[in-house]
């Protein structure tokens, strides 16, 4: 059996302290300015990475995080593990009774900024690939990914500039949560659909069969396989260790449903997300459950893979002025106005639908996993993940501060009165 | 003749002026006509018994007798003998009748067919344009009402369900009436988890808590609430299900709901939401007030 060497054991531990102590402070940093935390995270990652330190201290850089032999295949094993854990926490949140109960405002929303920011997307990647210096191996699968990064949205972001401003609860918010849940879900299985093609881009058959898995096997654990994890949960509360036995049972459907998905042709993302949203919709699935696994996945698990995606990649080298400001004006332009259209069709004034339109544009950790997992298929080069991380943090920063500009105090304050009577 | 539908319109979901009863020859007929028989006494109504399906000799005969042995000439009643398609017949017999409330015998929980395709009494009550009352367990010895619960949402329409349990209450001198608001926030613990320090957290959730609390405090002194004690309640957990399952556990004897807003369809049982929760497994007696105001 090939066991990991003493140095290499070292090396991975050492790297995974580094990562998580210095990333935690620079968490705390970014927060306490009221960033959002990945940036700090990301920036770790910047400056452990071949940006920084691989520049000005190379050997140390190569020691702690190599780029060959078994601490580096450990270390990405583990951030694979932990893209997994974060679509299953991600697909924990998506709950589509809420979809459901927002009527035609949040299907209107929800359905435009999602259908906008794609075509946008996928129009100036396909009619304009050179614009993207992107090689012509993937043009379809390029352009559908590039529509599928601009119209995900970051729930955890939204919420929480929501919670800032005190909307969370209001129309305005649950229109805004409601309809990010719903682009987050087909995002991810439009996504899971490009990643499983790239394999048999070729052929038509193997191209149907895709669609079919996946269309299938959502369909199987959104309705039948929620409805028997939902039975089975109260028994486990009950007979199993708590809060132990629930979690590791969690745990354990999502990486089976990974692992399922990942073994028929269909990314391991896909099965996890789908899973998440299966447990998390349980009734019966305690409220501390949720939190312990939210903790454990958002403050262990992210911020190695955060900054890992900064060891993998220089963002000085493959930083691209121009190509960074078109996935910037394509991201806004697609995304506000989709929005916008969408609240004002269900019923919202001009200010509350850009408000709504700027809060669905924070694309944060979502798009940064989304890019990351489209590198590492060879979908995209570095330049556009970099853009597309830029993208991210940008429309993350931006999404509170244009929010507060369309909805002045006095304005949303008439309007919660005017709910509440 | 037609009849006069303006009368429908901004109608109050009380005083219940008229009471119908859409009944089929199960063995549960007794025990819900004398249920009807209770409440109507109680709320001064006259009835309407709604049959859907053939009038012969022998049913008559067979309701008659019964009608009878229940006492039911002491109050006024009409039964209505219809054929066609049981819910749109029912539903538009309630219309036509100006029917304030409609009573109807339902399982505490239908096979999973059903459920889906939808049993009588459950498509009745989503679709209802007066107030329904589920009955779950009719009884020959129909007992009071001792306790109920009604679900406080942040919605127009709950003021009016208030009033109209409030009338019930008084009426019933019921012991013991909770108004329940669910608390359900979802993307608020990955938020948290993501971003907040113990004491921002717990400040998040006193915050959001205190203005439900204000706001459902706030609807419950505006009705008026001579007679009886309103109890007000936090519960936390998915719309629906919490309320469901907090009437359960404390053995109440009836649940009060809003009429739905939208058309609840097949998607809305399949990812069951508010109630939806209640009428796939129902703890109790189901009231929903449709509110015509």
């Amino acid at each position: 059996m090939n066991v990991i060497s003493h140095h290499d054991l070292v090396v991975l531990l050492l790297g995974m302290a580094t990562m998580l102590i210095l990333s935690r402070i620079a968490a705390e940093f970014a927060r306490s300015l009221k960033f959002p935390i990945v940036m700090g995270e990301i920036l770790i990652g910047v400056v452990l990475g071949p940006t920084i330190l691989g520049n000005l201290a190379p050997e140390v850089s190569a020691y702690m995080f190599p780029t060959s032999g078994n601490a580096t295949i450990a270390l990405n094993g583990i951030t694979m593990v932990a893209v997994i854990m974060m679509l299953f926490v991600a697909g924990m949140e998506v709950q589509l009774p809420v979809v459901l109960k927002q009527g035609k405002a949040a299907v209107y929303t929800s359905f435009l900024s999602m259908l906008i920011p794609f075509l946008l997307g996928f129009g100036s990647a396909w009619y304009y690939p050179q614009w993207f210096a992107q090689s012509g191996e993937y043009r379809l699968l390029f352009a559908l990914f590039f529509g599928t990064a601009l119209s995900i949205s970051a729930l955890p972001v939204i919420a929480r500039i929501l919670i800032d401003m005190g909307l969370f609860k209001t129309k305005i918010g649950m229109i805004i949560i409601a309809s990010a849940m719903f682009n987050d879900l087909l995002g991810w299985l439009i996504f899971s659909f490009i990643l499983s093609s790239m394999k048999n881009v070729d052929s038509s058959y193997e191209f149907t069969h895709t669609i079919i898995y996946i269309v299938g096997f959502g369909l199987f654990m959104l309705t039948i396989g929620r409805k028997i994890l939902d039975k089975i949960m109260p028994w486990m509360h009950q007979k199993l260790s708590w809060p132990g036995g629930v979690l590791s049972i969690c745990l354990g459907i999502c990486f089976l449903s990974a692992a399922f998905t990942e073994s028929i042709g269909i990314h391991a993302i896909l099965g996890a997300f789908i899973a998440g949203i299966a447990v998390g919709d349980s009734v019966h699935l305690k409220e501390k459950a949720r939190e312990i696994i939210y903790q454990f996945v958002t403050n262990i698990f992210a911020p190695l893979f955060f900054v890992s995606i900064g060891l993998r990649v220089n963002f000085i080298e493959n930083f691209n002025t121009s190509i960074v400001l078109l996935v910037l004006v394509v991201a806004y332009i697609g995304k506000v106005s989709g929005a916008f259209a969408g609240a004002r069709l269900g019923g919202f004034n001009n200010k509350e639908s850009l408000a709504i339109g700027f809060g669905m544009n924070a694309r944060g950790a979502m798009e940064i996993i989304l890019g990351t997992l489209a590198l590492q298929a060879g979908l995209i080069n570095e330049t556009i993940f970099v853009a597309l991380v830029i993208m991210a943090i940008v429309t993350s920063l931006t999404s509170g501060p244009m929010m507060r500009l369309f909805l002045e105090q006095s304005h949303f304050n008439t309007t919660n009165q005017v709910e509440n009577n | 003749m037609e009849p006069d539908y303006t009368k429908l319109k901004k109608r109050s979901a009380f005083p219940f002026e008229t009471v119908a009863v859409a009944i089929a020859f199960s063995p549960r007929l007794e025990a819900i006509l004398m249920e009807t028989k209770r409440m109507v006494q109680m709320f001064s109504s006259q009835l309407v018994i709604i049959h859907v399906g053939k009038k012969d000799a022998h049913h008559e005969e067979v309701l008659d007798k019964l009608l009878n042995k229940i006492g039911f000439s002491k109050i006024k009643y009409r039964v209505i003998w219809m054929e066609g398609e049981p819910v749109d017949t029912i539903l538009k017999l309630c219309k036509l009748n100006i029917v304030d409330l409609l009573l109807l015998g339902a399982l505490e929980k239908e096979n999973l067919y059903k459920y889906y395709v939808g049993s009588i009494a459950r498509t009745i009550s989503r679709r209802a344009k007066c107030s329904v009352l589920l009955l779950t367990n009719p009884s020959i010895n129909p007992k009071k009402m001792r306790k109920i619960v009604v679900n406080g949402i942040d919605n127009l329409k709950t003021i009016h369900t208030l009033e109209t349990t409030h009338y019930i209450a008084k009426l019933e001198k019921i012991a013991e009436f909770t108004v329940v608001q669910e608390v359900n926030t979802p993307m608020l613990s990955l938020t948290i988890a993501e971003s907040g320090t113990e004491p921002e957290v717990s400040k998040i959730k006193k915050e959001m808590q205190e203005e439900d609390f204000t706001k459902l405090n706030a609807l419950i002194n505006s009705i008026d609430k001579q007679g009886v004690n309103i109890d007000l309640k936090i519960v936390k957990g998915k719309p629906g299900y919490a309320i469901s399952h907090f009437a359960r556990q404390n053995h109440y004897d009836l649940i009060v709901f809003n009429s739905p807003d939208t058309h609840l369809g097949i998607f809305d049982r399949i990812f069951t939401h508010d109630i939806e929760y209640v009428l796939a497994d129902m703890p109790c007696n189901l009231l929903i007030v449709h509110s015509r105001v």
